[in-house]
């Protein structure tokens, strides 16, 4: 097994923190970046004997399985998340100590914005900054390495509009 | 795109970076899961790797919490308490890497020693806030290896200061900005303590972020180029910093890195120690880390983030000994046979370091022994990283 894939232990240590921000970053609260992040490393868990390395990329198969469980959660709760959303500047829980820690981050405000993009715009920025390569991008998204750079350049420049939108 | 489109791209990006970055699941998340995770997998899997090969291969102390290691533990030992004999005899890793009390560890208080700050929460390694693929990093491997101690390690000092801070308020943050000559923003910034906008920059200050572990920092976005006498990187990174009077006062080594688009200047951050010298700030994956500035394209702006100029205080704490520190470090070993086989990994050198433990209130920067040593594997040259927290365990609170 060491030849051909890291041990798993290895993915869920390096790429739990990733995930769970990629996920997040699509996601309107932290409970449901947990569950999901959670169902990806289960699916993958369990699915990882059965992977082979010379198709993909251990890491690219993790936001692969990421990717396919956000776009379930939002297929779910489609209806939910959009009225989340609707409401701007929702006051935050901070009944538990390690949520507040979490909350806190700096820039949660910025992946608010990210979250509310065209799906595409916003998975592509996502999925760059969680790390991978545009050609990695592109094969996630189906589509070619520009297409992909083009999409995330879209999708910066949207986020901008955003932010400054919002700004005004 | 014009000069100032491009900036606030690269400011929007460079943000983007910080927010993927420091958004992790709350600390006790990755325990958690894991231990779900170990639940649901066939009961004759988990017997047949046995409970010492488990606890002491996969994972690598002290990053699990004995709290979790306890609970894994019950589960696996519930599970495979009936065919114990039959487990494999290679699990010498011990659950934790951390030392107990019946080490000796508290025989080095000395005189003049005053743990005033009551127990300290002990630090979380294991994680950084920095990309995996940062420039300069060199390739840091995380997972299980066997690891061997051949290198030299002499530290004479029975105690350390630990250094403290309070977290600032909103009123710190503002007269920080009222510094730069920056004014608050009518916006928002959710998380953060504010933010400010001064003639050709804009500012962001936020508190510390608990995990992984960052101290209150400013973020200055430089809208102007700005005169050098030099078009050197460090020159440059230089000017920009001291026209905002934003140099460090802190001792430090500089680090230039090289992108296409960008020149990162780093200013890592040390500590002076009586006794010790220049003690380097690291993250909890054992990173350098301090006042970065980067710079864009032709000098057209930067980007300044580096930690809020707080007052620290400090005081003594009795320390493990280098040999007990060295114990430490190898406990988090894995079993050196069974399957599957891992790395064999020699640590060769150690120093003291600063780590970052956030606490509340009030954070602290404590001491530790920083291990590493270099391998190949799989054809990628790596190095392994090993933190032991140095203050007597006893001290720490668990």
């Amino acid at each position: 097994m060491l030849a051909d894939r890291p041990p798993f232990e290895d993915l869920y240590r390096d790429y739990l923190g990733r995930i769970y921000a990629y996920v997040r970053a699509q996601v309107s609260s932290s409970a449901d970046a947990e569950d999901i992040t959670a169902q990806v490393f289960m699916n993958a868990y369990q699915a990882y004997g059965r992977f082979e390395a010379r198709n993909t990329s251990p890491v690219a198969w993790l936001f692969r399985i990421a990717r396919n469980a956000t776009t379930d959660h939002f297929r779910a709760h489609g209806r939910r998340e959009r009225l989340r959303r609707t409401i701007e500047h929702q006051p935050l829980a901070f009944d538990d100590p390690s949520r507040m820690a979490e909350e806190r981050l700096q820039y949660r405000a910025l992946l608010d914005h990210v979250a509310r993009l065209p799906e595409r715009q916003r998975d592509s920025i996502a999925l760059r900054h969680s790390g991978l390569t545009f050609e990695e991008v592109g094969v996630l998204m189906s589509c070619t390495e520009d297409a992909a750079k083009m999409l995330y350049h879209r999708g910066l420049k949207a986020l901008r509009d955003s932010v400054h939108k919002e700004g005004e | 795109m014009s000069e100032e489109e491009d900036l606030e791209l690269l400011a929007l990006q460079r943000q983007l970076d910080d927010a993927f970055q420091t958004t992790r699941p709350r600390p006790a998340f990755e325990d958690e899961l894991w231990l779900r995770m170990q639940a649901r997998r066939p009961i004759m899997t988990r017997l047949r790797e046995g409970v010492a090969g488990l606890v002491g291969g996969i994972w690598e102390a002290p990053a699990l919490p004995s709290g979790a290691i306890a609970i894994a533990l019950i589960v696996l030992l519930g599970a495979g308490i009936f065919t114990l004999g039959r487990l494999h005899p290679g699990g010498a890793g011990s659950a934790t890497s951390g030392l107990s009390n019946q080490d000796g560890a508290g025989k080095n208080f000395g005189p003049n020693v005053s743990p005033e700050y009551g127990p300290l929460p002990v630090p979380a390694f294991g994680t950084a806030p920095g990309p995996p693929q940062a420039l300069d990093r060199q390739a840091v491997f995380q997972g299980p290896v066997t690891l061997t101690w051949t290198g030299h390690l002499d530290v004479s000092a029975a105690s350390l200061p630990v250094f403290r801070y309070q977290e600032p308020a909103q009123s710190d943050a503002d007269r920080f900005a009222a510094s730069l000559g920056a004014r608050p923003s009518t916006e928002a910034v959710q998380g953060g303590l504010g933010l400010y906008a001064g003639k050709d920059f804009t500012l962001v200050v936020i508190g510390t972020v608990a995990q992984p572990a960052r101290e209150p920092s400013f973020n200055l976005s430089e809208l102007k180029s700005i005169s050098s006498p030099s078009a050197d990187p460090l020159a440059l990174a230089t000017a920009y910093l001291s026209a905002r009077h934003l140099m460090p006062t802190w001792p430090y080594q500089t680090e230039v890195q090289t992108t296409a688009g960008t020149v990162r200047v780093r200013f890592l951050r040390s500590f002076d120690v009586p006794s010790q010298g220049q003690v380097a700030l690291v993250d909890g994956a054992g990173n350098r880390y301090g006042i970065e500035v980067d710079i864009a394209t032709g000098g057209r702006g930067a980007f300044e983030t580096g930690p809020l100029p707080m007052s620290l205080a400090s005081a003594g704490y009795p320390i493990i000994t280098p040999d007990q520190a060295v114990r430490s470090a190898l406990a988090s070993s894995a079993p050196p046979t069974g399957s599957p086989s891992y790395p064999a990994v020699r640590l060769t050198t150690a120093e003291i370091v600063y780590t970052l433990v956030w606490a509340g209130d009030h954070s602290f920067y404590e001491p530790a022994f920083l291990f590493s040593g270099t391998f190949t594997y799989q054809g990628t040259a790596y190095v392994k990283r090993v933190l032991v927290p140095a203050v007597d365990p006893s001290l720490l609170t668990h």
